[in-house]
């Protein structure tokens, strides 16, 4: 400003054709000097812009997995203060804190649920991978998944440091404990669900061998009518259908019971042996 | 707003006396009921430094029991005993499916297949075929090769309950395993029942 006024005197003062070159100078600076202010400030805007909206967006995508609740019992575990959580009766001790043994139980049991994740994610690659392929899922539901990949990589690592911190080398077997925690789970529900047939399995086999039972003895009843020198033979026969269905066919459970229990019997001799 | 740095407090409280946690939030109920478990199988621990050791050497002692357990029930399986002997596996049962469970879930799966195929034969001498039906199901879900005498106890005891096209069916599947399997020369009682079933739907 000082030079432009000094400028300006100075023209005044020599004539009317100085000072114009340095008026026309000082425009020239400016006038790119303001372009570029101009277009590199635009720019940035737009891209922080651009950026911020995008990471509201993926925010606001919903995250692939529901809240982790194991992790959130261990990390509330962690900042409980003990004195206040252990609802201390007048009398009672108070903890002075809240013990290893917990923090680990929730620690292991934060493992599994993520060995669990861990299943879900690896397993449901292959088959997103070529619906994105193929289109027929959009780029949101790709982002939701390597987000989630990203934040179960960030959450083993924290499981094996945490781990570490309670006993040397528990980091690298809390997931292999996790993942037989997870196999045996999946081995009792099994046999739970299995084993829920078993009610309607026996119902209907009552139902099915009254039926049979009752359809032997209706076809009894047909063929002993005609004839009384028949009677004999089929009253000998209703005989042996009253006791059981199963000696309908006596030839073969024995047979099989024979065959069964001689097998039976080799497999428990080999056991025997291991 | 980083999730990995973020967590939501959980309202918590602990019994001083037995240190078992408790919530107020009824949702978390289940979970803080397994902690507990998981935390009582924790104190048991005889280890050092009071970590579950890892899952390959398991402790003996329970798998000789099992042991002990199912060769009183097959001496009684072998008396004629079946009652006895289906208690005796279901001792034994219990027994293998309350290892502490980072135990590896291998060993598990191979008792409990065991286990069921012996009281699957039980149930089968007693002529209890849908029972008998079930275990030799179960013992097959837990090894699915190797294990022609599962396969094969299904098969038998769905053909005893006239369900012929499930038999059929059930042993070709089984056949299928096992003659992938490491016991493909003994699949011969397998097609033997196969070709009986074969038999019995071309008659119906």
């Amino acid at each position: 400003m000082d030079n432009n006024g000094t400028n300006s005197t100075n023209g005044t003062a020599e004539g009317a054709f100085t000072p114009p070159p340095p008026k026309s100078f000082w425009t020239n600076l400016t006038l790119p000097t303001l372009y570029l202010i101009i277009l590199i400030g635009s720019l940035y805007t737009f891209s922080s812009l651009y950026r911020r909206r995008q990471l509201a967006k993926a925010a606001k995508l919903e995250p692939w997995f529901p809240a982790h609740k194991q992790r959130d019992i261990y990390l509330s575990l962690l900042h409980i203060d003990p004195a206040e959580a252990s609802d201390s009766g007048a009398g009672e001790k108070q903890l002075k804190n809240v013990p290893d043994s917990i923090l680990k139980a929730a620690l292991l049991r934060r493992a599994v649920e993520d060995i669990q994740r861990i299943v879900q994610l690896r397993s449901s690659k292959p088959a997103l991978q070529t619906l994105l392929q193929r289109g027929s899922v959009g780029d949101d539901l790709w982002q939701r998944f390597q987000r989630a990949e990203q934040e179960m990589e960030a959450e083993v690592k924290d499981v094996v440091n945490e781990a570490n911190a309670f006993a040397q080398g528990w980091g690298q077997v809390i997931f292999q404990s996790a993942n037989e925690i997870n196999q045996n789970r999946i081995i009792k529900e099994r046999i739970a669900e299995l084993q829920s047939q078993l009610e309607p399995e026996k119902s209907r086999w009552e139902q099915k061998r009254a039926g049979i039972q009752s359809d032997f003895m209706k076809e009894l009843e047909e063929d002993s009518k005609p004839g009384e020198a028949e009677k004999k033979p089929a009253k000998e026969k209703k005989g042996s259908s009253d006791d059981d269905a199963v000696l309908v066919d006596a030839g073969g459970p024995t047979q099989a019971q024979g065959q069964g229990g001689g097998g039976g019997g080799g497999a428990k001799k080999r056991k025997g042996k291991k | 707003m980083d999730a990995a740095e973020t967590f939501n407090q959980i309202p918590l409280s602990i019994d001083p006396a037995t240190k078992a946690i408790s919530t107020s939030d009824p949702s978390l109920q289940d979970e803080i009921d397994e902690l507990n478990r998981v935390h009582r199988a924790f104190v048991g621990l005889e280890t050092p430094n009071g970590i579950p050791p890892p899952p390959a050497p398991v402790n003996p002692k329970r798998s000789v029991q099992i042991t002990k357990l199912r060769e009183s029930g097959n001496g009684s399986y072998k008396k004629g005993a079946y009652p006895e002997a289906i208690k005796m596996y279901e001792l034994a049962m219990r027994m293998a499916s309350d290892r502490p469970p980072w135990e590896a879930s291998g060993l598990v799966r191979e008792e409990l297949s065991a286990l069921y195929n012996n009281r699957a034969q039980s149930f089968m001498a007693q002529q209890m075929w849908p029972e008998g039906a079930l275990d030799a199901e179960v013992a097959v879900e837990m090894k699915r090769v190797a294990n022609i005498k599962g396969w094969w106890r299904r098969g038998q005891c769905l053909k005893e309950m006239g369900r012929l096209e499930e038999a059929a069916d059930w042993v070709r599947q089984g056949l299928d395993f096992e003659r992938a399997g490491p016991e493909k020369q003994q699949v011969g009682e397998l097609e033997a029942l196969q070709r009986e079933l074969n038999k019995a739907l071309d008659k119906s």
